[in-house]
């Protein structure tokens, strides 16, 4: 599904160098869930925007779903994007003057599906989330938790075969955060691919695999409890 | 593709800017299609023709004030000095100048008598030259010969038998009949003294630009045995900027017993009597513009602000799979919709404010055609200046949803 070989990401200002990632090695088969951990400023975030073909890399190469995608330009990497992959936020990233119905509609109309097939996909995955009854108010009107199904129902709508998560739990209390989890776990059980980064070493263990990042590498943990620094939150 | 329906929600959420810019873009456009009317109409004022080879034409006023100044032996010597210069076409002894402000009129009318209604008409008095000097052309019965041209007193205000009148005075006076018919009937002039039409001459302006009868003209064959009056001279092509001081200096000197003044061509008459009219163009050509700018620049400066506002929600689109297109087009599409209501809104007060103008200031009605042309243009506008933010929109980098939360 995804398959990363020593790729190299570079930011440059005017002062400094910063690798990102060095020499990054990963290898997701399809329908696992992976966990990412790891220190703040290692790499995770780089990581997984380069995964979800939000940012470019300098070297090394990327399949994703067996294509080399280095080579695509801006337009072939968004049609990717909105195919393949579907995104959740630390800050759930709703748009706040759109209801629910319109959020999830975002990445179904750039897919180009008719009204009718947006009606019932909208439908369908905020049942999923549980929301169904309230597709016509705003974000502003919901709990974070609630929010955050929101964006996970935004994110499966087009049914994404690749599920990427930045801290998607960071803005949520140890109950709403359980709750998404069991979301998620859900999700993945039907089959869709999870890649999550968090700072929970529970939520963390609920993923079948993990995987511990520092100074831009990876090294593959199978026991949690033997990571090398007690995570934080 | 197009996200008409939640953009227009969205917007609905966010009523103040929009609502303050559609209103800035009605406004505009009422300003600029009532402008454009009016300067359409000034215009088409202005590039009426007096009927004068204005180009090559200039007067200068002689005012005689010495005690024995002979009047008649002057114009005399005068006109056949002027018309003796190389380089002018012809010159008359002339009471008024056409478009220039300052005339005489008379009523001319089809039967004698006190009940009877008269055409306006203004005089000018010319001799035997006038139709060459004015470069007029006779289209129906004859022009003056020398023996029609008496000698008109200062004191005394008799008409002679005879006269010159434009084709449209001629179907003025006789509105059921063929011009040509004009030609031999006989019209009165002070009610009831009869003269006679001997010929038509095909176009020729009064002298005021603003009187509904502008095109009324008669040419009355007399000469004036005034002690001041005006000489029009016609030049040839190209001439006119070296006689005119000629014509000047010679008859300055030729006789001390008067004073030469108002030198002045044709050209320059035209200027000063449309002045307020171009001055009107100028004004409201810039009014339109300034507003056209002050309305591209508030476009700008709410969509730029919403780009900035929304970074996040655009990186986030972006994220789910917008292309950079797509956020081009989101803003165009935001701004075409308020511009749509703006244009809508503006429509209606562009009718409003021609029909206020028409009872205020006797405006006529708008043509039709100026709306669609306004709304056209306020869309263009809004489209170009919105074009800059939505570029700056569509490159901001998907990146920016995972990160600086
Ligand atoms: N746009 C950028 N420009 C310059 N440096 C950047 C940029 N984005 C990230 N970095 C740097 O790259 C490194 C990795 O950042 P990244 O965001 O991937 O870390 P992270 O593991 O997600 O951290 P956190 O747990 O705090 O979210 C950091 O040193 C960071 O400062
Ligand atoms: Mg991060």
């Amino acid at each position: 599904m995804l398959s990363m070989n020593n790729v190299k990401k570079i930011f440059r200002t005017d002062l400094v160098e910063t690798h990102a990632l060095n020499d990054f090695n990963l290898q997701v088969d399809e329908g696992e869930f992976v966990a990412v951990t790891g220190p703040s400023g290692s790499g995770k975030t780089t990581f997984l925007n380069i995964a979800g073909l939000l940012e470019t890399f300098e070297s090394g190469t990327y399949m994703l779903d067996g294509k080399d995608v280095s080579k695509l330009n801006d337009n072939q990497r968004s049609v990717l994007r909105n195919q393949k992959i579907g995104f959740i936020f630390q800050s759930f990233n709703l748009i706040p003057d759109l209801s629910l119905f319109d959020n999830v509609d975002v990445p179904l109309r750039y897919r180009g599906f008719n009204a009718a097939e947006r009606k019932q996909r909208i439908e369908q995955s905020l049942e999923m989330v549980g929301l169904a009854n309230r597709m016509k108010h705003l974000p502003s009107q919901l709990s974070g938790g609630q929010q955050q199904r929101v964006a996970i129902a935004r994110a499966l709508a087009g049914e994404p075969r690749f599920l990427l998560a930045d801290e998607p739990t960071g803005n949520l209390d140890t109950k709403m955060a359980h709750s998404v989890m069991e979301l998620l776990q859900e999700i993945n059980q039907k089959g869709t691919t999870i890649v999550m980064v968090t700072h929970d070493a529970t939520l963390a263990a609920q993923a079948a695999r993990n995987i511990y990042v520092r100074d831009g590498r990876v090294s593959e943990l199978h026991d949690v409890s033997a990571m090398p620094e007690a995570v934080n939150s | 593709m197009f996200e008409t329906g939640p953009i227009l929600r969205a917007l609905m959420r966010n009523k103040v800017g929009a609502i303050l810019i559609a209103l800035q873009i009605a406004v505009t456009m009422t300003i600029i299609v009532n402008s454009i009317f009016i300067i359409m109409e000034r215009k088409e004022l202005m590039a009426r023709e007096s009927g004068m080879d204005e180009a090559n034409s200039f007067y200068i006023r002689s005012s005689g004030f010495a005690k024995d100044f002979n009047n008649q032996v002057t114009v005399q010597e005068d006109l056949a000095m002027i018309r003796g210069l190389p380089g002018v076409v012809d010159a008359i002894q002339v009471n008024a100048i056409p478009i220039s402000g300052g005339g005489w009129s008379m009523g001319l009318q089809t039967k004698p008598g006190d009940d009877q209604d008269g055409v306006g008409v203004a005089v000018y008095m010319v001799d035997e030259h006038g139709t060459n000097t004015f470069d007029v052309d006779v289209i129906a019965g004859q022009d003056f010969n020398a023996s029609d041209i008496i000698w008109r007193d200062g004191d005394r205000n008799d008409w002679p038998d005879q006269i010159l009148i434009t084709k449209a005075m001629a179907e003025d006076l006789y509105p059921d009949e063929d011009y040509r018919n004009a030609v031999g009937k006989t019209v009165y002039i002070n009610r009831n003294e009869p003269i006679i039409i001997k010929g038509i001459i095909d176009k020729l302006q009064a002298p005021w630009i603003g009187w509904n009868g502008l095109e009324r003209v008669m040419l009355v064959p007399q000469l004036m045995d005034f002690s001041a009056y005006r000489y029009l001279v016609r030049t040839e092509p190209g001439q006119r900027d070296i006689i005119m001081p000629k014509v000047e200096e010679m008859l300055a000197s030729s006789n001390k017993g008067r004073i030469v003044r108002e030198l002045r061509s044709m050209q320059e008459t035209r200027d000063r009597s449309y002045r307020r009219h171009s001055a009107m163009i100028n004004i409201l050509t810039t009014v339109m513009v300034i507003l056209t700018i002050v309305t591209a620049l508030g476009i700008v400066g709410l969509a730029s602000f919403s780009v900035n506002r929304r970074k996040k929600q655009i990186g986030t689109r972006r994220a789910l799979g917008a292309t950079q297109g797509a956020i081009l087009r989101y803003f165009m599409l935001e701004n075409f919709m308020i511009s749509t209501v703006g244009v809508m809104v503006g429509a209606a007060l562009t009718v409003g404010l021609n029909m206020w103008l028409m009872q205020a200031f006797e405006l006529s009605r708008i043509d039709w055609y100026l709306i669609p042309v306004g709304m056209v243009v306020l869309w263009l506008v809004g489209q170009i200046a919105v074009l800059g933010p939505a570029k700056r929109a569509a490159a901001i980098p998907p990146a920016i949803a995972t990160r600086n939360v």
